[in-house]
């Protein structure tokens, strides 16, 4: 018997210029662990929340098909009525906290479902267990790290015991660690509980390794939906980069040329004296890019900030020349204009002619007038990197550039960031395929801050 | 202390500060409340202190100015249209410290109640209108939420070499924090509501016994009320 099912799903959100889900049918079997694959902006998260209920009952728009978890018309059942049958791991954490303490928060759930008070304690204490996170329970969510948030959203979905877990890009803020630990933990859990698994992911090699069925949305189009081993062929004929790390962004021919930054044994620590950044040396030279990986929490971008001059080192030497731009992890921040060309050109005392040239080099033409708030998830990345660009910098430093980005523009990133040889690149990043197929130089900070050159 | 009674408490000693008639009493609870809140961690703090000293300051002075008290006159300015002649006269000018106090009383009630109070279980104990209490425990989160995404602005602006100075530099900031939050909120309320909130039925995580201090802050509340009233 089906888990939940879709049948001629359609789907447009209010004022959209078209529909985000065409006419998509799927069937979700219990103990099942889906991957949903596609480009950014093809519906998967709209899928999701098709699954929640949340489309059309949160979000309004044109609705038409039907869709069913458990046995319930999610056109007749609300989300809230629909939580615990199913139970959805949003992108980002900071955006679903809803208490101040850990253990409030993953009880917050249960509370809802009206599970027996005497048993809410123990439900919460169990799923703070399953994610390895019963020593957090009574901590702040506002002191812990992302990569623990992350595992503290997940254990109060899966205190729900839901049959259906939907998990939209849970990883994308996680190091490659602990992003193998929360994809394997779901596997685990499918596995044992019979829990239905439905994942969307931008960083499609680990999960194809473990999930049983991929469907591939194009356009808002189902594509592709088959086993995982068809599923591989499949990709490898049409959309290659999403099986392939060999980006082939072509050979970097300039020599690395003079020095555009250069920190020496600089350190740093925030409010709390604890150093975040500790002796650490860079040189970042015309014409490479260098990738700076490594753990949550090891100091990549507070190293980053301290190349591009947005923070000042407490002891050390940082040495630039130039002009250096910084994009931020959030492409939420570059919306204080109207329009997405004024945006751009906010850095370049309102040049209109090199804000357009920029939102052209990353895809952006025509879409000069478009409100930054409009675009969606990548395209607001895009923005973003348009908006830093622009200024022609001697050093470009990025940080988690590609979160949300899928592996096809993740390649034209990769080959837009090699085509300058006059630039100096640093680019933080958790996407170890990423690093590998844009930089010339990869350096790992670890966790005891010590930097590792290859 | 559990967070119901020590909410009773601040509310009644903001209470008391509206009540009272003495500028000294205001001062003293004001005091009062400044040192509980200096008590928590500095970069917590400010914010608060911020927002309570100074919208109290501004009152101190901007109603001298704006009230036309008799009085002994300390200072004559020019004719405004409209508004007359500007005059700062004694009655003006305690009016304007007794009040600057009753404000400063009442706003650090507030930040002692964001700074102190475990807001978590204050919306487990609501036995009624649970839906308002989280919207207030949530709002309360505001303040800190409002300054993460100001920093955040600054970086995106500073990261494209624009220095946002001074107060027209600043006021670029307030478009985008608004809009921010206002998708936070959307984000928030989808999240909540995928977790089942609103639906009918909703159970309580177990709340630890009343003790002893807590029904003594319960008194205190109901008395700086009556003493406010009364006596201050």
């Amino acid at each position: 018997m089906a888990l939940a099912s879709a049948e001629g799903l359609s789907f447009a959100y209010p004022g959209a210029a078209g529909p985000a889900l065409r006419d998509v049918s799927v069937c979700l079997a219990p103990g099942q662990v889906t991957l949903v694959l596609g480009p950014s902006g093809s519906g998967k998260s709209t899928l999701l929340r098709a699954f929640a209920g949340l489309v059309p009952h949160f979000h309004g728009g044109h609705f038409s098909g039907r869709v069913e978890v458990g046995g319930l018309d999610t056109r007749k059942h609300n989300p809230a009525r629909l939580a615990g049958t199913v139970a959805t791991l949003f992108q980002d954490p900071e955006d679903q906290v809803v208490f101040t303490r850990v253990l409030s928060e993953v009880a917050f759930g249960l509370e809802n479902v009206g599970t027996p008070a005497s048993e809410i304690e123990a439900g919460a204490l169990e799923a703070l267990a399953w994610v390895g996170a019963e020593h957090l329970a009574g901590r702040l969510v506002t002191g812990i790290s992302g990569g623990e948030l992350q595992r503290i959203c997940l254990a109060a979905t899966l205190a729900l015991e839901p049959d259906l877990l939907l998990l939209d890009e849970p990883t994308s803020q996680l190091d490659p660690d602990a992003a193998e630990g929360l994809v394997e933990l779901a596997l685990r859990l499918s596995r044992e509980r019979g829990t239905g698994v439905l994942l969307t992911e931008q960083r499609p090699a680990l999960p194809l390794e473990v999930c049983d069925r991929v469907l591939f949305l194009d356009r808002g189009r189902l594509a592709f939906d088959g086993p995982v081993a068809q599923a591989r062929t499949w990709l490898e004929q049409q959309h290659p980069l999403f099986v392939s790390a060999d980006g082939d962004v072509g050979v970097h021919l300039h020599q690395p040329g003079q020095a555009a930054c250069r920190l020496e044994a600089v350190t740093y620590a925030y409010e709390d004296n604890l150093l975040v950044v500790d002796g650490s040396s860079l040189e970042l030279r015309r014409g490479e890019v260098v990738a700076l990986v490594g753990p949550n929490g090891s100091g990549k971008t507070t190293l980053a900030k301290l190349a591009a001059g947005l923070l000042e080192p407490l002891s050390g030497h940082v040495e630039r020349h130039g002009r250096a731009t910084y994009l931020s992890q959030d492409p939420g921040r570059y919306v204080f204009c109207e329009r997405a060309e004024d945006e751009v050109a906010v850095g370049v005392d309102g040049d209109l002619a090199a804000a357009s040239r920029a939102l052209a080099a990353v895809g952006l033409a025509g879409y000069e007038d478009r409100h930054p708030r409009d675009l969606s998830s990548g395209e607001r990345e895009r923005l973003a990197l348009a908006a830093v660009l622009a200024p022609e910098p001697d050093l470009l430093v990025l940080d988690e550039p590609t979160r949300g980005v899928d592996p096809e523009r993740k390649h034209d990133l990769a080959a837009l960031l090699r085509n300058e040889p006059a630039r100096a690149t640093l680019v933080v990043t958790h996407d170890l395929a990423f690093a590998e197929d844009v930089a010339d130089r990869v350096v790992t900070l670890a966790d005891d801050r010590e930097l590792a050159h290859a | 202390m559990r967070p119901a009674p020590a909410a009773a408490l601040l509310f009644g000693l903001a209470a008391a500060a509206l009540l009272a008639r003495h500028t000294f009493s205001v001062a003293v609870l004001a005091v009062g409340l400044l040192v509980i809140c200096l008590r928590a961690p500095a970069s917590r703090r400010w914010p608060y202190l911020v927002g309570a000293l100074g919208s109290a300051l501004a009152l101190l002075v901007l109603t001298p100015f704006v009230e036309r008290l008799p009085g002994t006159v300390y200072w004559t300015g020019p004719t405004i249209p409209v508004v007359g002649t500007l005059d700062v006269t004694s009655t003006e000018l305690s009016g304007a410290v007794f009040n600057a106090f009753r404000l400063a009383a009442v706003s650090l009630a507030f930040a002692a109640y964001a700074l102190w109070l475990d807001h978590d279980r204050l919306v487990q104990a609501a036995g009624f209108a649970r839906r308002s209490v989280l919207a207030v425990a949530l709002a309360t989160r505001l303040v800190p939420a409002l300054e993460r995404d100001a920093v955040g602005l600054v970086e995106a602006l500073r990261g494209r070499g624009v220095e946002p100075e001074g107060l027209r530099g600043r006021a670029r900031l307030v478009s985008p924090l608004l809009a921010g939050s206002l998708e936070r909120s959307v984000n928030l309320a989808e999240a909540m509501e995928a977790r089942g909130f609103g639906r009918p039925g909703a159970t309580r995580l177990p709340q630890p016994p009343w003790r002893h201090r807590d029904r003594l802050a319960l008194v205190a509340a109901v008395a700086a009320v009556v003493v406010g009233a009364l006596w201050l």
